[in-house]
């Protein structure tokens, strides 16, 4: 299996296998896939970084890492079902295979986290490429300084990840505060779009700030930080666009002059902040 | 001009220059001519079918009144008074559909397969074209899917007998010249000059019965290639640096935008015939058999309106380029303002077979650009 190209020349589009070790749907329409590559080598990676994902025969799609590369032997992906290609990954399960090209593209500056104050800002599934990086903190919790989360879904059946938010809920090392546009009955917490959440907090001009989510969330989090006084270089956002090759080549993700899959797709809203395609 | 703006241009054009001389030099060595020799027009044939029994020859041949490169059968099928092709010869490294891979129940199977091929006949506008699609390929991450294949061919360049009704090649990125070919022939009074370039091209000698040019003969083909830049119907007026600064400044000026594209179908047809576009879409298929299949890339072009949708589920979609006038821009900010900084030129040759393929005829880069520069063809914006 695997790697089995006569020809010598690298192959830029060759995949690898990987075996799911665990397959949990989180919502209807989330999986949540625990992954280990079949050649038995470690997956080297660094949070805010991607793979494209395939299965023969139906095709490829762009995917964040959503396990920490602290967390060795296996890493994690979440699938939603939104076309034909998420659709046929969905219908995997522990002991099947998929395929992966990885690692793609730019994470996190952990360099410009390390020793400062830092911000996530998550919404809905930007929670995944997220967790990434808030494994990686929680577990390096000392080289971090104040550590605050946000999270906010439309309602509390879309939340993600839950027995993390339920050791978050209750963590020292990470301040959490969670929001849901519509509540329901058994909602208690906060209700109102994520940055009624700022109110509850006090956020230091040195922070360093993370946001991914729906297109729409980012200038109006961008709106509060400026208000805050974080420099727009600490400002870190996590775009999605189609990145059908994911070697900046296909031209799909461009935007403006760069392309996400490979400039990004997390970037310093000072570089993005001028692009007229970064926010529509 | 305010300030800032005026700031903004006067960086742009460093950044331009100071890219322009850091620029790879990948093909340096096809710069300079290796030797120069004759071959008399009754021996080409010859040459042609002692290539052809050697190594496939891809070259301009008729279609119906119009031309395209296709492999040839034999010597007779070539067309070197061909004005344009309808494709452009990248083709040949990068074609419509190329396979990437092969998968089966054992995994899957790299599919590149460089063969060795000659393209024969290339006009020096389609080698500039060649020369930035091997720079593109080869940057970040190479792509030997392409590379394998443009390694493995012989280029010959061909001068042009006839000009196309819309060419504008010699008003385009003039500072450029064309590096990625191993040989040039030139037709002159009594038969065709021949230089090599490399060994590659040099090699190609022992199949005819070349002699060395004389004096007059190369002094006749370098005459011959300096006129034909003379007759170009359409002409862009502006430096390659201007082009960058103003087109890229026009970017938030969507009343233009919209009007540039306001009689477009989103068809994609400048896109699909330009020798520089190399935008793809990967796709799976399955064998009859079920069990295997290929995974592929196939040409894409940014103006059909489906190119940067991403799915959000349930029928939903987020379009990063929704109307017309976005996607046009794009285009022309590609060509004209983010590739020519990037590579010294505008990622555009002057071949004009966007000009002429475009249905409504909106897509000429010289109507488009002397607008938005300004000039004689068309007013200022």
């Amino acid at each position: 299996m695997g790697h089995q190209c006569k020809s010598t020349i690298e192959n830029l589009f060759m995949p690898e296998e990987a075996e799911i070790v665990r397959a949990e749907f989180m919502t209807p329409a989330e999986k949540h896939f625990t992954l280990r590559l079949k050649s038995g080598k470690a997956m080297v990676f660094e949070p805010g970084q991607m793979l494209e994902v395939s299965l023969f025969g139906f095709g490829e799609i762009p995917i964040g890492f959503a396990s920490s590369p602290t967390r060795k032997g296996t890493f994690d992906i979440v699938v939603r079902s939104v076309g034909r290609v998420s659709s046929a990954l969905n219908r995997l399960e522990k002991g099947d295979s998929l395929w992966v090209r990885a690692p793609l593209g730019k994470g996190f500056d952990l360099e410009k986290m390390r020793g400062r104050d830092v911000l996530v800002v998550a919404g809905g599934i930007g929670l995944c490429p997220t967790r990434s990086l808030i494994n990686y903190i929680l577990d390096r919790r000392s080289e971090f300084g104040k550590f605050t989360l946000f999270f906010g879904t439309k309602t509390p059946k879309d939340q993600l990840f839950r027995e993390d938010l339920a050791q978050w809920r209750i963590s020292k090392n990470v301040e959490f505060h969670e929001t849901v546009d519509r509540a329901d009955e058994n909602w208690k917490g906060n209700v109102g779009v994520i940055t009624t959440l700022f109110k509850n907090t006090t956020i230091s001009p040195d922070t360093v700030a993370v946001i991914c989510g729906p297109p729409v969330m980012y200038k109006f989090v961008i709106r509060d930080l400026d208000r805050i006084g974080i420099a727009r270089d600490r400002i870190f956002v996590d775009l999605e666009r189609r990145m059908k090759c994911g070697v900046g080549k296909c031209g799909h993700c461009q935007m403006n002059d760069l392309y996400v899959c490979m400039d990004g797709p997390v970037f310093p809203y000072s570089k993005v902040q001028d692009r007229e395609e970064a926010f529509g | 001009m305010p300030v800032l703006v005026q700031l903004n241009c006067d960086i742009r054009i460093i950044k331009f220059i100071y890219l322009m001389l850091k620029r790879p030099l990948t093909s340096a060595a096809r710069g300079t001519a290796m030797s120069v020799y004759f071959l008399k027009e009754s021996d080409l044939t010859f040459f042609l079918g002692r290539l052809l029994a050697s190594s496939p020859v891809i070259a301009p041949v008729a279609k119906k009144s119009k031309f395209v490169f296709a492999e040839l059968g034999s010597a007779a099928e070539l067309r070197l008074d061909y004005d344009v092709t309808l494709l452009p010869p990248k083709t040949a490294f990068f074609p419509v559909k190329q396979k990437l891979l092969d998968f089966g129940p054992d995994g899957p199977k790299s599919a590149i397969t460089p063969r060795k091929q000659v393209l024969f006949g290339v006009h020096f506008y389609d080698i500039k074209g060649i020369d930035m699609l091997d720079q593109l390929f080869a940057e970040g991450h190479r792509d030997n899917n392409y590379l394998a294949n443009r390694e493995a061919t012989t280029v010959v360049g061909s001068s042009i007998q006839k000009v196309s009704s819309r060419a504008f090649f010699s008003t385009v990125g003039t500072d450029v010249q064309p590096r990625g070919h191993d040989a040039f022939l030139t037709h002159v009074t009594a038969g065709y000059v021949f230089e090599t370039r490399t060994p590659k091209g040099e090699a190609l000698i022992s199949f005819g019965s070349f002699e060395k040019a004389t004096a007059a003969q190369i002094e006749e083909a370098a005459g011959v290639n300096a006129a034909v830049l003379k007759r170009c119907p359409e002409k862009l007026e502006h430096s390659s640096e201007l082009i960058a600064v103003k087109v890229r400044n026009a970017f938030a000026n969507e009343e233009l935008w919209t009007d540039l594209a306001k009689d477009c179908f989103s068809c994609g047809s400048c896109n699909i015939v330009c020798p520089t576009c190399y935008c793809f879409d990967v796709q799976d298929r399955w064998n009859l058999d079920q069990v295997s299949g290929t995974r592929h890339r196939t040409w894409d072009a940014c103006l059909t309106n489906d190119f940067s949708k991403v799915s959000l589920g349930a029928g939903g979609s987020e379009n990063f380029r929704e109307r017309r006038g976005q996607r046009f821009r794009h285009r022309m900010m590609r060509k004209a303002a983010y590739l020519n900084e990037k590579l010294g030129g505008p990622a555009c040759v002057g071949c004009g077979r966007c000009s002429a393929g475009c249905v409504p005829d909106i897509a000429d880069p010289v109507r488009i650009i002397n607008r938005i520069v300004g000039g004689r063809h068309g007013s200022s914006v």
